[in-house]
This record gives C-alpha cells, sequence and structure tokens, in this order.
C-alpha cells in the first residue's frame, strides 16, 4: 500500500504519471457525461457518495487493535487526495473572479476602478508572497530582508493584518446599535435575558469588580459581587444550556449526515427523480 | 462535538440504536404514516421573503455559509435550491455570494437544476454566482458591497457563519432588506435575533429540508431524531438520579463500566 | 426594514441614529486611550489554571502553542499569545509554535515570539521553536502523536526539526507536557480534546475570543481542560499574573467603559419604550 502512495522516483516518471493521470481523467470524464443519461449519472453520484461515507465510517467503527484496523492506513494518503482536488476548486473560484471582474474593466462598467485593484492586489500578493516564500534568509530575524521580501511585509504586515483588524473592530459599533435597537423588555424572558446580560458584560470588566468593590470577599454576600455573578451565570445557567444544544446539534447532524450518505436527500439538492 | 480516533463498544451500540431509530422512522413514514412537524417561522417566512422582492422588482442574495463542502453547507444548498425553485417561478433573480472555492461548483449545479427543474432554465444566469473571496472578513465585504450595488430586497443567510455575521445582517438591515437567516452554531443566533427579521436555530436549521418538502423520508427521519433527543434526556436524568442519590458507588460502577466499554478503541 | 419618522420625544429616543451611537463609542475608546482609568485586574480560576498547567510542564517535556488565529482577532489572542509566551520563559518552559488552520497566525505569532524572546535573551531551536502552519488537522494531530519528527519535518524556516537542538529527544505525544490552544475559530479544540487529550491523557488548556468562549465552559467543567484565558480578559489576567501589563490590560480600560455605553444605551431604549407606550397621544402628531 505504501508505494501505491509513495512519490514518483523519478521527475520523468512523475511526468508520465501526470500525462496518463491527466489524459486517462478526460477520457474517463467525456466516457461517463456521454454514456450516462440523468439517471445514471444519478446513480453514479449516490454509490460515490455512498462508497466515500462507507469508508470513513467503517474506519472509525470496525473493531481495533494497537489503535489500528484494515483500512486506517488508507485514512492519510485518502485524505491527502480529497485536500488536493479541494485546491482544484481554488483555481476555479480565482477563474469566476477574474471574470467577473475582466468583464468590469473591460467594458467600463460603473465602479470598474476597483475591479482593477483587485488585479493589482491579487498579482502583487501572488508575485511577492511566492517570490519571499522560496527567498532563503538564513537566520529566524535577519536584520535586512532582501527587497521582495520587504514588500512582502509591507503588503502583509501593514495592508492585510490591519485590514483585517480594522474590519473585525466594526463589529463593535454594528454590536452596540444592534443591542441598542434590539433588547426591548418586551417580555418577561426578555427582562430575565437583559439582567443576565448587564451583570455577565459587567462581570467580565475591571468596572464590574469595581462598581462592587465595596462587598468584602469574605463576607456571605461576595455571591453578588458582579465578576462572582457572572462566573455562576455562565458556570450554571450557561453551560448546561450549552450542553443541551450539542447533545440537539449532535443528533440533528447525525440524521441529515444519515440522509446525504444514504441519497436520501437526492430530491431536494437536484431535480426529483422522474 | 469532541473527534475521536476510533468508537468505542459504547459508540458502535449508541450509533447502532440511534441509526436504527431513525431508519425505522422513515420506512413507517414512507409507509404512509401522517408524521407532525411544529410550524418554524423562519421557513414559513421564505415564501413571504421572496414574494416581497419579487413586488419591489429588486433581487434576492442568498448566502450559504462560509463553510467548506459539509453537513451544514449541504442544508444549505438544499434551501437554496427549494428558495430557487420559488423565486423562479415567479421571475425574481436570485445571487448567491460563495466563499468557499469547493462549494462554488455545487453551488451552480443546484441553482442549474432548481431553474430546470421550475421549467426556467433560461432565467439561470451563471454571473449570478459569484465567488467572492475565501478570506472570511474580505467576503464579508465584498457580500456587504454586492448587497448595497444590487440593492437587495432579502437576504437569505444559511449555513455556517461566524464572527462576519452581524456585518452582514446590520449592514443589510440598514439596506432595508427583509433578513432570514438560519445557522445550527448557537454563538452567531444572538447576533442574528438582533438583526434579522426571522431566524431559524439550531435544530430547526437541520430540520429544513423535510419542512420545506414535506417529503416522507425526510419527515420521518426528523421525528426519528427527536425520538432519539427524548432517549439521550432520559438517559442522562437517569445518570443524573443515579449520581445523586447513589453518590460514590455509582461512580465506581461507572468507571468500571466505561473501561470496559472504552475497550475496542485501544 | 425602513420605519416611519418618530413623533415625539420618547419615540426619538427609541430611534437615536446610529451615527451618533458610533461616534459616542469612538469618543469613549478614543478617551479610555488617551486617559486610562485603570482598576485592578484579579486573575479568574481559569486563568491560574492555564498558568499552573504551564508552571506543572515537567522539565523533560516541552508545549505545544497552537495558535490558529489570524489578524481579526488579534486584539484578543495576540495578547493571550504573547502573555502565554511570556509565562512559558519565565517558568523556563520550552515550547513549539505550530498552526492547523489560518496560516496567517503562525507567522504574527512567530513575530511576537521573537519580540519576547529578545527581552529573555532567548535563543531558537534552543528555548523555542516554531513548526509553522501544517496541512491535515485531525491526519496531522494523529501523526504527530505517533512519531512527532517525521509528522513535522520542517520548520517555519523550511529547516529540518530534527536539526534543533530542543527537538533531540522529542519523539512523540509522550514528549509533550502541555498543550495550549489559541484560536477564535471554531472545531479545532475539539480535533485536540478527541486526537490528543482524550487517548494520551495530554493535559490541554486554551485560549479563546470572548464570543466563542462560553461555548467551551463544559470542558472546563469536566477537567479536560486544565484552564481557559477568556478573550481580552484573559488576556489581562495572564499579563497581570506575569507581570508585563501590555495591550490586553489597555483593551480591559476601553472595554469597561464602552460596555458601560451599552448599557447605558439599552437601559435609554428600555425607558422610551415603556414610557412611550404610556403616552400614546404622543405618536399621533
Amino acid at each position: 500500500m505504501s508505494r501505491l502512495f509513495a512519490p514518483a522516483p523519478t521527475p520523468r516518471l512523475l511526468a508520465a504519471y501526470l500525462v496518463i493521470g491527466l489524459v486517462g481523467s478526460v477520457i474517463l470524464i467525456y466516457l461517463l457525461h456521454r454514456g450516462l443519461g440523468p439517471r445514471g449519472r444519478r446513480w453514479l453520484i449516490a454509490v460515490v457518495t455512498f462508497v466515500a461515507g462507507l469508508f470513513y465510517g467503517l474506519e472509525f467503527y470496525y473493531p481495533v487493535h494497537n489503535r489500528k484496523n484494515f483500512l486506517t492506513d488508507w485514512i492519510e494518503p485518502v485524505s491527502v487526495m480529497i485536500a488536493v482536488i479541494g485546491a482544484f476548486t481554488v483555481g476555479l473560484g480565482i477563474y469566476s473572479l477574474c471574470q467577473v471582474h475582466g468583464r468590469n474593466v473591460a467594458r467600463r462598467r460603473p465602479g470598474w476602478p476597483n475591479s482593477l485593484a483587485f488585479f493589482v492586489a491579487f498579482l502583487a500578493m501572488l508575485v511577492f508572497g511566492l517570490w519571499s516564500h522560496y527567498t532563503p534568509v538564513g537566520e529566524p530575524a535577519p536584520k535586512v530582508l532582501p527587497w521582495q521580501n520587504g514588500v512582502y511585509e509591507v503588503l502583509f504586515n501593514g495592508l492585510f493584518a490591519p485590514l483585517q483588524t480594522a474590519t473585525f473592530s466594526l463589529l463593535a459599533f454594528y454590536i452596540a446599535s444592534a443591542a441598542y435597537r434590539a433588547f426591548r423588555m418586551r417580555t418577561a424572558e426578555a427582562a430575565l435575558m437583559m439582567i443576565a446580560a448587564f451583570i455577565v458584560m459587567l462581570g467580565q470588566v475591571p468596572v464590574g469588580a469595581w462598581i462592587t468593590s465595596g462587598i468584602p470577599l469574605t463576607s456571605p454576600w461576595a455571591f453578588f459581587r458582579l465578576e462572582t455573578l457572572g462566573e455562576w451565570i455562565l458556570n450554571w445557567l450557561n453551560m448546561p444550556a450549552q450542553r443541551g444544544i450539542v447533545f440537539g446539534i449532535a443528533v440533528g447532524a447525525l440524521a441529515m449526515s444519515l440522509r446525504v450518505w444514504l441519497s436520501l436527500e437526492r430530491g431536494t439538492f437536484f431535480s426529483e427523480q422522474r | 462535538m469532541a473527534t475521536l480516533e476510533h468508537a468505542n463498544w459504547f459508540m458502535r451500540g449508541l450509533f447502532a440504536a440511534m441509526s436504527a431509530i431513525i431508519v425505522a422512522s422513515v420506512l413507517l413514514a414512507q409507509r404512509g404514516r401522517e408524521m407532525f412537524i411544529r410550524r418554524i417561522p423562519g421557513l414559513t417566512a421564505i415564501e413571504e421573503a421572496i414574494g416581497r422582492a419579487t413586488e419591489m422588482g429588486r433581487p434576492i442574495l442568498f448566502s450559504p455559509g462560509l463553510d467548506g463542502i459539509g453537513i451544514i453547507t449541504l442544508q444549505a444548498l438544499a434551501i437554496l435550491a427549494y428558495i430557487v425553485r420559488l423565486a423562479a417561478a415567479q421571475a425574481t433573480r436570485l445571487i448567491v455570494a460563495i466563499r468557499a472555492s469547493e462549494v462554488y461548483p455545487v453551488a451552480e449545479e443546484v441553482v442549474r437544476e432548481a431553474y430546470d427543474a421550475a421549467g426556467r432554465p433560461e432565467a439561470y444566469r451563471p454571473e449570478d454566482i459569484r465567488f467572492i473571496s475565501d478570506e472570511q472578513f474580505a467576503y464579508a465585504l465584498g457580500t456587504v458591497g454586492l448587497m448595497a450595488r444590487e440593492r437587495v430586497a432579502t437576504n437569505f443567510l444559511f449555513g455556517g457563519f461566524y464572527a462576519e455575521a452581524l456585518i452582514l445582517t446590520e449592514n443589510g438591515r440598514a439596506l432595508g432588506a427583509v433578513q432570514v437567516a438560519g445557522t445550527p452554531d448557537p454563538t452567531q443566533i444572538p447576533f442574528f435575533i438582533a438583526t434579522c427579521d426571522y431566524v431559524v436555530i439550531g435544530d430547526e436549521f437541520y430540520a429544513a429540508s423535510a419542512y420545506l418538502t414535506r417529503e416522507p423520508t425526510l419527515t420521518g427521519s426528523l421525528v426519528g431524531q427527536d425520538i432519539v433527543k427524548g432517549i439521550l434526556v432520559a438517559l442522562v436524568l437517569l445518570g443524573v438520579g443515579i449520581a445523586t442519590y447513589l453518590g460514590g458507588a455509582a461512580n465506581e460502577a461507572h468507571n468500571l463500566l466505561w473501561q470496559a466499554l472504552a475497550r475496542g478503541s485501544q | 426594514m425602513t420605519q416611519a419618522p418618530p413623533h415625539g420625544f420618547w419615540q426619538r429616543m427609541q430611534q437615536i441614529p446610529r451615527y451618533y451611537i458610533y461616534a459616542l463609542l469612538a469618543g469613549v475608546v478614543i478617551w479610555q486611550l488617551l486617559f486610562p482609568i485603570r482598576l485592578p485586574i484579579a486573575p479568574s480560576r481559569a486563568t491560574l489554571g492555564v498558568r499552573d498547567a504551564i508552571r506543572n510542564v515537567p522539565e523533560d517535556k516541552i508545549v505545544i502553542i497552537s495558535v490558529d488565529w489570524d489578524a481579526s482577532t488579534q486584539p484578543e489572542t495576540g495578547p493571550q499569545t504573547q502573555a502565554i509566551i511570556e509565562a512559558c520563559f519565565q517558568l523556563k518552559k520550552r515550547f513549539a509554535i505550530m498552526n492547523l488552520a489560518a496560516p496567517m497566525g503562525v507567522k504574527l505569532a512567530n513575530d511576537i515570539a521573537l519580540r519576547v524572546a529578545r527581552r529573555y535573551n532567548a535563543k531558537y531551536g534552543v528555548d523555542w521553536c516554531n513548526w509553522g502552519y501544517k496541512v491535515g488537522q485531525g491526519n496531522f494531530l494523529m501523526a504527530v502523536a505517533k512519531n512527532i519528527p517525521k509528522a513535522v519535518a520542517t520548520d517555519f524556516y523550511n529547516k529540518p526539526v530534527s536539526e534543533l537542538p530542543m527537538m533531540r529527544g522529542v519523539e512523540n505525544i509522550s514528549s509533550i507536557g502541555l498543550v495550549v490552544e489559541v484560536t477564535g475559530l471554531a472545531g479545532m479544540t475539539e480535533l485536540w480534546l478527541g486526537l490528543i487529550q482524550g487517548p494520551y491523557g495530554t493535559p490541554f488548556a486554551s485560549a479563546y475570543t470572548a464570543v466563542m468562549a462560553p461555548g467551551y465552559y463544559p470542558y472546563l467543567d469536566s477537567g479536560q481542560m486544565k484552564g481557559m484565558l477568556v478573550g481580552a480578559k484573559g488576556a489581562a489576567e495572564m499579563e497581570t499574573l506575569v507581570n508585563r501589563p501590555g495591550s490586553a490590560v489597555a483593551i480591559m480600560n476601553v472595554q469597561s467603559w464602552a460596555h458601560l455605553l451599552i448599557i447605558v444605551l439599552i437601559v435609554i431604549g428600555n425607558v422610551a419604550y415603556f414610557m412611550g407606550r404610556r403616552r400614546p397621544g404622543e405618536g399621533r402628531r
């Protein structure tokens, strides 16, 4: 089995594998496309789905000896294959982006400079990212970086990371406006939820501890210090509820997984069987 | 849910029992037995939300979440197929904003097939299935930009959402769109509730395909999973009672039992 | 959805334009950054658990710090990572940084580690190292449990890890004294607990963003986690414990007053709601 997934020993053999694989895949897909009608395609999807699910399910549930069963050694190469196939779809995504933005630029649609900015950013990150990755720098923290690594540092640490952080920080403002607008004590449950929210919000910050700092830690009323009360709510109210939610979601996921594995969901994804 | 390397005997037994109950429910439903599903407002509102977009002559935006191909995204795509069929019947444009590149070809196929099934293959526009970015916040901002430029009337957000959820929904609300959201992950539900008109929570998300299509197979599976949940609750209550009233002896027995059952994953 | 313009004072108080709210919040943040009102920070039990877990790592074992976060959560996870690294250096525990998701995190954490290492004269490869971003998640963890040099292969700088002095004698999971997961992503903890902590009993601690932490209290309660840093508060508590108050402490000053502002706004909205209901005539001018 290990020889089946071992890397090709020579570049020539690797090239041969690639060509055979590519040509073989194209021929196989063409034959399947021409030979199978809609019913045949659905049958093929159902079989492949079942076999793929069976592989992982069987490997997990089949009894083991020394933490292994007859399928365990196949897990890693199969997972790598799936990751490689998934990586091909990145190309599809890039194609879609280039198609849409390319059309905007070519036809000078409103907002076309933004599409041009996409291409500039995409190419800059691609070129300098790959270039700096393949430029050896020697020690972990050199005092002087090669210029292409410097450009990559500026793009990454100077642009990309701060932009991500800035976007995330928008959430603080959105939370403030959403909380102000949505939190209304229309019912008793809403009031209870709001009180709990206030306690936990204040318990999580130093000002909450300061507000109730007058209650000595050793007094019988210490439970009512905001940080203690907040922790109590998280540990004794929130935690069992989270456990319950996990139970429910896990069972729902099991049922959904069974339906997908046995292709019982076919009618909802694709056109119904006739 | 914690991941294990391999199952032990307890898990094998539990899985077999749960699956048997669900499959039995499915078979009963297929034999014509009526199964009751309570009303789920978020799912009932889908048709109303699509109608609003049709009246205003503006498009609908659908986001299947940020996850790759998995149970959550597949359920989201099932809901997408239903929405496409309704939107196609009312000649309303639908835009899909994708984050995970491996979801992109699947979403294309689902939408194309749904337009075919609705008898409107000519309404399918490949450029309306848009891969935005695989970076979380670039996706959020790109989708918000799409909402604003296309002036969407209705937003559907079904799938796995994370920190960007509030950016999507708060901006959608500011644009005046009707928003229906659904996710099984409890972390983002509070933000959806604060900003969306209808929210589908937790288990209701997995019930969506059964609820919308009312196919016997799917409703049977839904009822089966509810029975399994009931059994789990009963087991938890039994365990709590035993631990509370038998104390140390129960702990000892539990440890021995667990060690015996855990053999089989070593 | 669009609403009719508000009539009357209480109606207007229920619909304060969001720009005013944003301006108020921005004002509070700037005020506290420029003129901080410092309040004492007392470490919680969960944070003390993380510190104690690091302290209890045997001399011959290393700590794995899995930095599965990116720039978006850096204000919380960055200080958490820095405080954990400070604790490792102070308590003289060797550690390896790595990353299973969000490849950006391992570079950002590397920059943090380089900065902190200078203060302690710590040497790369001797006192700490960076395994880099590793593909495969669950498969990688299963491989690490069995053979670390083979699974990890090269470090962040593309050098074989077996050549690093601190990696001599680090064979498999029994050489790991503690795993600390610092993350803003869902799903990573379950991998570590299921594939490493559960089967091998390796001590596990974690650090999360504040919004996701409530979902992980069950693991803390069951003893599967030794400790947990919760958001910027946890980072500030850890900074206090290692006597290096930094950005997390500054964030907590700001967060205190921001929370108060949000509470005040909610109270105003509710008072306006009830007063508006009591005076039905106001809405009909």
